[in-house]
């Protein structure tokens, strides 16, 4: 019964994503483009290196690695800092803080609908055509649980991540620079732009301890590997489940704190 | 009767910048610390019993979506009580929102791409509510509008009046204690606004459900509420049933009319003319408070035709914000 709760909103979200069904198109369209700049921007980066290993990373492995986290992010960005920006705006927050849950809890559910449409009309069929294309060079094995595991993590991190940025909108009441800053911090440190290894050795070390290479640096690692180390398994999914409860507690407080400041002006 | 809502000495303060002009007072404002407080609600205390159904009233910006926001939880009273069935608001929303059911005006609560029977179904899981009592609600609405067409229309299809009925059979769905209609009637035509206000009354009767009604159309409150609150600038003016400001205001008319010429001279010309009157004139018309009990508008019509060339009329019941000027001007007996 509890549960429930949660889950018609995620069943809501199924519905309300099906409905629009041109905009699935249109995306599909957008990743294919974008895809194409990747494979030759990459192509170019190898042709000039000279050699056919950059960084202990061959031209497949970069490509296999940017195309699933280029999947990875179509189905884990939520865009929940626009849609908490975009409610405070409108005034909308109103009503939804006078749903009988936390507004937390709300947003994600609601939200979670459009995970599992995205999950299966764009993460999937990339990650079928990848291992498809490649021949085996994904390992299928028992990295695809530990994989599983490790985006369970990794959504709860970003959307808590989200949801702190998001938090913030309150007090600027703005939306765009916040977002777009969000997008390119994430983005770029959590290396689903530019493979991490491909960073400096300094700059790798700082973003170790930080928690955006948790989102998508840890699952794909965990799937890319063929022989996975019990060790570094332990390591990166313990990893992940710390920060991920570092992260929600973190959002949580915040937000309760900056609940108080909600003057929402009438009319 | 008990009360179910118990307000206490509340006062709403918000903390506003003090913004300047131009470019250049906007770049200094990024940095300013200049704050004024605006009181928004000054010392309101009001008791209201289950099953009321009680009109609040007063001029835009008078603070009356403040104090229903307090009441709901979303706002925290700078001090001062509410108790709502118990609970104080603010510190148990979550609660207090398993009680109460909000329409606020122009803005839908309802899931715009699915189809409004969805919405019911997403309601009914969040609220909890029971499978025999949601049946029984449907039913129940079923009888009295006809909700069959609707339920299988996607809500951002809707017209206006179709989404707004939706938005109050929602509010009304977890059979919740009190709610809250912020301007239910706003942007309606007479057919719809006849309608919801018949669902309104009868929802209340059926399932004594109190309701706080903001609205600036007397049509409203003449046609639901038994009791009004009237505020402005923060501060009650009024607090008592509605027959009492009937007798107070009912026997007046607003007479508008156009005639030739410059308004604003040509009102001028009228306030001499007929000086027992109150006149106002704006961009289009020339307005002329007539109190039925002591002058016919007929004749008020007739004297003014005498001397003006009337291009265009209207006769309008009293507005809010006329009762309002003549609380203030006269004060009530």
């Amino acid at each position: 019964m509890k549960l429930k709760k949660y889950l018609t909103l995620t069943r809501a979200g199924i519905i309300e994503a099906l409905q629009f069904r041109l905009s699935f198109l249109v995306m599909v369209v957008g990743n294919m483009l974008y895809l194409i700049v990747v494979y030759f921007l990459w192509k170019a980066i190898y042709a000039s290196a000279g050699t056919d290993v950059v960084n202990g990373m061959t031209f497949t492995d970069t490509l296999i690695y940017l195309v699933l986290a280029t999947a990875l992010f179509n189905f884990m960005e939520m865009y929940t800092v626009w849609e908490i920006g975009r409610n405070i705006q409108s005034g909308k927050i109103v009503l939804d803080l006078l749903k009988p849950m936390e507004y937390r809890k709300y947003l994600f559910w609601s939200y979670s609908g459009s995970f599992v449409t995205q999950f299966f009309l764009t993460f999937l069929p990339t990650f079928i055509a990848v291992a498809f294309v490649t021949h085996g060079a994904i390992h299928m094995g028992l990295n695809l649980l530990y994989f599983v595991i490790s985006v369970v993590l990794a959504v709860s991190i970003n959307y808590s991540i989200d949801f702190l940025v998001g938090t913030i909108c309150l007090y600027t009441e703005s939306i765009w620079g916040i977002n777009i800053m969000k997008q390119v911090i994430v983005l770029l440190l959590s290396g689903a732009t530019i493979p991490l290894a491909f960073f400096p050795e300094p700059l790798k070390t700082i973003v170790g301890y930080l928690p955006f290479q948790s989102i998508y640096n840890a699952p794909l690692s965990i799937l890319l590997d063929s022989a996975p180390q019990p060790h570094t398994l332990l390591v990166t999914l313990g990893t992940q489940l710390l920060w991920c409860v570092v992260m929600i507690i973190l959002s949580k407080l915040f937000w309760k704190a900056s609940l108080k400041q909600i003057t929402v002006n009438g009319g | 009767m008990s009360e179910i809502i118990k307000i206490k000495n509340v006062i709403k303060e918000f903390k506003v910048l003090n913004r300047r002009e131009g470019l250049k007072g906007s770049l200094k404002d990024l940095f300013s610390r200049d704050y004024k407080i605006v009181r928004a609600v000054d010392n309101i205390s009001m008791n209201i019993e289950q099953g009321e159904i009680v009109g609040y009233l007063g001029p835009n910006g008078a603070g009356k979506s403040t104090t229903i926001k307090m009441m709901t939880g979303v706002l925290e009273p700078t001090s001062g009580e509410i108790l709502v069935d118990g609970n104080i608001p603010y510190q148990n929303r979550t609660k207090n929102a398993q009680k109460i059911g909000v329409v606020f005006g122009q803005r839908s609560q309802l899931w715009w791409a699915l189809p409004l029977v969805e919405s019911f179904k997403l309601l009914k899981d969040i609220y909890q509510i029971p499978d025999a009592e949601y049946d029984g609600m449907l039913k129940l609405y079923q009888s009295l509008v006809d909700i069959g067409p609707l339920l299988h229309k996607a809500v951002r299809q809707m017209s206006l009046g179709q989404r707004t009925l939706s938005d109050i059979l929602a509010a009304f769905l977890h059979n919740p204690k009190i709610v809250f209609l912020d301007e239910p009637t706003i942007g309606l035509d007479v057919s719809m606004k006849a309608k919801i206000r018949t669902l309104i009354h009868a929802l209340n009767k059926e399932k004594k459900t109190t309701v706080i009604l903001t609205t600036h159309d007397m049509g409203d409150v003449d046609a639901l509420c038994q009791r009004i609150v009237i505020i402005d600038k923060g501060k009650m003016l009024y607090d008592n049933d509605i027959e009492h400001l009937k007798g107070f205001f009912g026997s007046y008319r607003t007479l508008k009319i156009r005639v030739e010429g410059d308004l604003k001279a040509q009102a001028d010309i009228i306030r001499r003319e007929v000086p027992d009157f109150s006149v106002s004139a704006d961009d289009e018309w020339i307005s002329v408070l007539v109190d039925e009990d002591k002058n016919k508008v007929i004749d008020v019509l007739g004297l003014l035709q005498k001397t003006h060339k009337i291009r265009d009329m209207q006769l309008e019941e009293i507005s809010t914000e006329e009762v309002i000027k003549k609380i203030y001007e006269e004060g009530v007996q």
